[in-house]
């Protein structure tokens, strides 16, 4: 036999291995390899990372850092604040929120919490910064302008006016 | 060449004995046996499902065995796969989220199940920003039913390394709802397509790779998968995803049912499918190809006009080779008269031992096709068999 051809049949038995070493083996082991390389889902979609919590009696204001988007990325610059848990909050709530932590206040959202989980959210945001844009009874329309509830925390996104 | 008491015509072979058969068989049993009872559907038409499953595809292989044809069993296999995979994925997401269309919220938080046909297109926003432009989860078991990212890129590299481009015909479960179309008509009504649309599917590809960049969005499944309209999609909150969700299902009523009931080819993988190009890639990587053994070939052309993908031309047959998109499906091999189109292992000698290639190619590919689509059957299956049992 040639050396291409033994060359040949080697591969294909080690195929044939490889296969039996997927579900086993290979399948756990790119996946965690995929997971350890480091990457992140874009922060449009996971809103980027916390950078600060304020506390409100009994709830929370998760602040997240701002979210600019990439090249010609549709969504406007937004930044998300999560109100969470929501067993704990009021059936009305409005807060005012110091976003940027110069410790004056950017914005006052406000929103009912509806006790039935599928009743559509909806906010109110007057701002007192011009860096935040107001939001007039907004929904989930934008990706950078909502308010959602996702597990036990809604979350609202405020667009940024744009430099 | 006789056989039971009748003289064989030329081309024809012999059918293997049963016994043989058999014996060629029970590794695939064994096989069946370890994948389904790890990963068996819960309940009792689960159970049926996954019983029913894993003897259809070990007779499907029994009978690939015993009649030499691989591409007429693989195609009930697969067409099942393409049948019963929207059957159970959608039941899954109509329990899960009651909706086809995905909430915003569940985009947000990362659980949108990724499937294969992406991932091509997240690989430069990736290698640029480290930047996955897919709301889906990182974790290896995150996601909605752990159908994250890490798990199927994880999924797609093992089947890719032993299958290569082999997976568009024996894991990709949106392939075979157009190979059922493709397959209905006994004769093509639309012979005649120009060659030039083999260049489809890389034009969508280079097309789509470099808007994904630009908007930082997977662009294919915001715009053009035709399968979202029998999978999910971006649910329309306004005028715009209405005219997404409106390409989907014109897309789809045309490149997967209309275009294959007259061409009787698989003309959204030919003409149109950026995964399709990017696997193609991978034939280069695969050990396993099919060749034409030109002292044999006369040529009749059979082989040309079975091909589902257009993945033959007079050119390549003149060289004794298939082109780059050939999903190995078998199609060329089981129709040529003379045996010329041939199983192959790279390195050795057209027409040496091709039986044992495809053995080969059949043991790594038919494994996979358990794995992946087995479940993915006995899945639908169940699902179905849940209203009855």
């Amino acid at each position: 036999m040639k050396p291409r051809a033994r060359l040949g049949y080697t591969a294909a038995g080690m195929t044939v291995f490889a296969a039996l070493l997927v579900p086993f083996l290979l399948l756990g082991l790119f996946a965690k390899g995929f997971a350890a390389l480091g990457f992140h889902v874009d922060e449009v979609y996971s809103g980027g990372p916390k950078v600060r919590t304020v506390q409100s009696g009994a709830y929370s204001i998760d602040i997240h850092r701002p979210v600019h988007p990439h090249m010609l990325q549709t969504e406007k610059p937004f930044v998300q604040l999560d109100w969470r848990p929501v067993s704990a909050l009021p059936p009305q709530v409005s807060d005012l929120v110091d976003v940027d932590g110069d410790g004056q206040p950017d914005i006052r959202v406000s929103f009912d919490v509806p006790k039935d989980p599928k009743v559509p959210l909806r906010v109110n945001v007057d701002t007192l910064n011009p860096r935040y844009e107001a939001m007039q009874y907004a929904g989930k329309e934008k990706f950078s302008k909502l308010i959602v509830r996702v597990d036990d925390a809604i979350l609202v996104r405020v667009p940024l006016t744009r430099p | 060449m006789a056989t039971e008491g009748r003289v064989l015509k030329l081309g024809e072979t012999a059918p293997r004995t049963a016994w043989r058969s058999l014996l060629l068989t029970l590794p695939i049993a064994v096989w069946s046996f370890l994948m389904f009872s790890h990963s068996g559907q819960p309940g009792r038409s689960g159970k049926i499902a996954t019983i029913v499953t894993a003897i259809f595809m070990i007779t499907l292989f029994f009978m690939m065995m015993r009649t030499w044809s691989t591409y007429r069993w693989r195609r009930w296999f697969f067409v099942a796969l393409g049948l019963l995979f929207p059957v159970g994925f959608i039941h899954n997401v109509m329990v899960m989220r009651g909706t086809m269309g995905i909430p915003i919220e569940e985009m947000i938080a990362g659980r949108t199940p990724l499937c294969y046909l992406p991932i091509p297109l997240l690989i430069l926003p990736a290698a640029f920003t480290k930047t996955l432009v897919f709301p889906g989860s990182i974790l290896p078991n995150g996601g909605m039913s752990g159908a994250g990212m890490a798990a199927m890129a994880g999924l797609w590299l093992a089947i890719t390394i032993v299958v290569g481009k082999g997976w568009c015909s024996y894991a990709c479960f949106f392939g075979g709802i157009e190979e059922g179309a493709a397959s209905v008509p006994t004769r093509a009504k639309l012979r005649k397509i120009d060659p030039r649309w083999r260049y489809g599917p890389w034009a969508v590809l280079l097309a789509m790779v470099l808007l994904s960049l630009a908007l930082f969005e997977s662009a294919y499944c915001m715009w053009l998968c035709p399968f979202k309209a029998v999978s999910e999609y971006v649910a329309a909150r306004n005028t715009v995803g209405l005219i997404q969700n409106g390409i989907f299902v014109v897309l789809f009523a045309g490149l997967v049912v209309v275009l294959p009931l007259l061409t009787k080819k698989r003309t959204q993988c030919s003409f149109f499918c950026p995964f399709g190009a990017f696997q193609s890639i991978f034939n280069k990587t695969s050990v396993f190809d099919v060749r034409i053994d030109r002292t044999r070939c006369s040529p009749c052309v059979l082989c040309l006009n079975a091909c589902p993908t257009m993945s033959l031309t007079k050119e390549s047959i003149a060289q004794g080779e298939t082109l780059m998109s050939c999903m190995k499906c078998g199609a060329c091999v089981d129709v040529c008269p003379k045996h010329a189109a041939v199983w192959h292992i790279k390195g050795t000698e057209v027409a040496n031992k091709p039986e044992r290639a495809r053995l080969m190619f059949l043991y790594a590919v038919w494994g996979m096709a358990i794995m992946f689509g087995g479940s993915i059957i006995a899945q639908g299956l169940a699902t179905i068999l849940h209203v009855f049992v």
